[in-house]
């Protein structure tokens, strides 16, 4: 008889499931990258590289914005990159807490329901810690509150987030905001066919 | 076959008798030879083999709500893509090349062309309705189950229209339905 073969342990992707290899050609290749950046980045070098300096092009975008605000003496306005989008971001800027600019984190909840095997979902809530919220104890309470399991886990990325079994999208808003009132509902968003949307 | 698949088209889930059990891990170390030392682990004595009946003459072959196993009618049982992942070496194996990825991934089935240039490859022993792996261009895993219609020689000489038809592919209705519960 043949020896026995050893199982491949085939490499498959957090966000898609497919092999890693064939994110390229999934639902949604975008949103696997963080992902694949993390845990496969010798399958896409170039791609990643490429991201990196985008990134790398926004975060100087960046820095040249907050420059401009701060030295807004105006008159040289009409530099300013147009459209309603910046001067939102501004406005965002703006917003947070004293010297917490450098830290290019927004403070924002985001919650994302993924369906898992078409009858079950997860809903994922990320950004509670940026609120000062522990996220052991916002996971307790979020079981709780639903009468379901709810769980701190390693994101994607490397940050933490709260995974809820079931769809509680829609009554959590104003669960998040009662048990915590440190979080604003401007600042709840969800993430809907992969945008954004505001919760309030 | 299986583009729109899910629990809704499972009609009848049967443990099966010990002796269907035996049939059916007979033509599956049959049709898979290099299988037959891990049969032990993939199928296991003890534990219940369940057939499910699905639409069009489908079956699934499931062990502990793993589906593991297809085939029609009373035609060759193929691995799940799940399966072939673990244990490539299990079937012979065909490639098309990058172009014809998409297309595949879309349930296509798949055409003499994208075996043939220079991205394909054919594994020249393999006969008409054979199941073979589908590999692909630049890519180490299977992307697909094919089911022969063209004998690879034949693919070659003719090379047009379908030469294989796609069984089984990667996010599919079976790819999704990683465990029947
Ligand atoms: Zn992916």
């Amino acid at each position: 008889m043949a020896e026995k073969p050893q199982a491949v342990r085939v490499l498959y992707c957090g966000i898609c499931g497919l092999p890693a290899e064939y994110c390229e050609f999934g639902p949604d290749f975008e949103k696997c990258k963080p992902w694949l950046r993390r845990h496969a980045p010798d399958l896409y070098p170039d791609l990643l590289l490429k991201e990196e300096n985008e990134t790398d092009a926004d975060k100087a975008a960046r820095q040249l914005q907050s420059v401009a605000i701060s030295g807004s003496g105006d008159g040289d306005s009409s530099s300013a990159p147009s459209g309603s989008a910046s001067a939102s971001k501004q406005d965002e800027v703006k917003r947070l807490p004293g010297g917490k600019i450098k830290k290019k984190e927004k403070q924002e909840v985001v919650i994302e329901k993924i369906v898992r095997n078409k009858r079950k979902c997860v809903t994922v809530v990320k950004g509670l810690e940026l609120f000062g919220i522990k996220l052991s104890d916002a996971s307790k309470k979020l079981g709780k509150k639903f009468a379901t399991g709810a769980s701190v886990v390693k994101g994607p990325t490397e940050k933490e987030q709260i995974d809820v079994q079931g769809d509680i999208a829609y009554d959590i808003v104003e669960f998040i905001t009662e048990t915590w009132p440190a979080v604003p509902e401007t600042a709840i968003f969800f993430i809907e066919d992969g945008r954004k949307v505001a919760a309030a | 076959m299986f583009k729109k698949f899910s629990l809704e088209d499972i009609s009848a889930q049967n443990q099966v008798k010990a002796s269907v059990q035996r049939k059916i891990r007979q033509s599956i170390a049959d049709e898979y030879p290099g299988l037959e030392p891990l049969l032990d682990d993939i199928l296991p004595k003890k534990v219940p083999l369940i057939v499910t009946k699905c639409q069009n003459h489908l079956n699934l072959v499931v062990v502990n709500n793993v589906p593991l196993f297809f085939n029609i009618r009373d035609g060759p049982y193929m691995p799940t893509l799940r399966l072939l992942h673990q244990y490539p070496d299990i079937m012979k194996k065909f490639q098309v090349d990058r172009g014809a990825i998409k297309f595949v991934l879309s349930g296509a089935n798949i055409m003499c062309p994208g075996l043939t240039s220079p991205g394909g490859a054919l594994n020249e022993e393999v006969l008409e309705e054979t199941p073979v792996a589908i590999m692909a261009e630049g890519k180490q895993h299977a992307l697909a189950i094919g089911y022969t219609k063209l004998s690879a020689k034949d693919i070659k000489t003719i090379n047009k229209g379908i030469g294989v038809d796609n069984m089984h592919y990667l996010n599919d209705g079976l790819w999704k339905m990683e465990r029947l519960e």
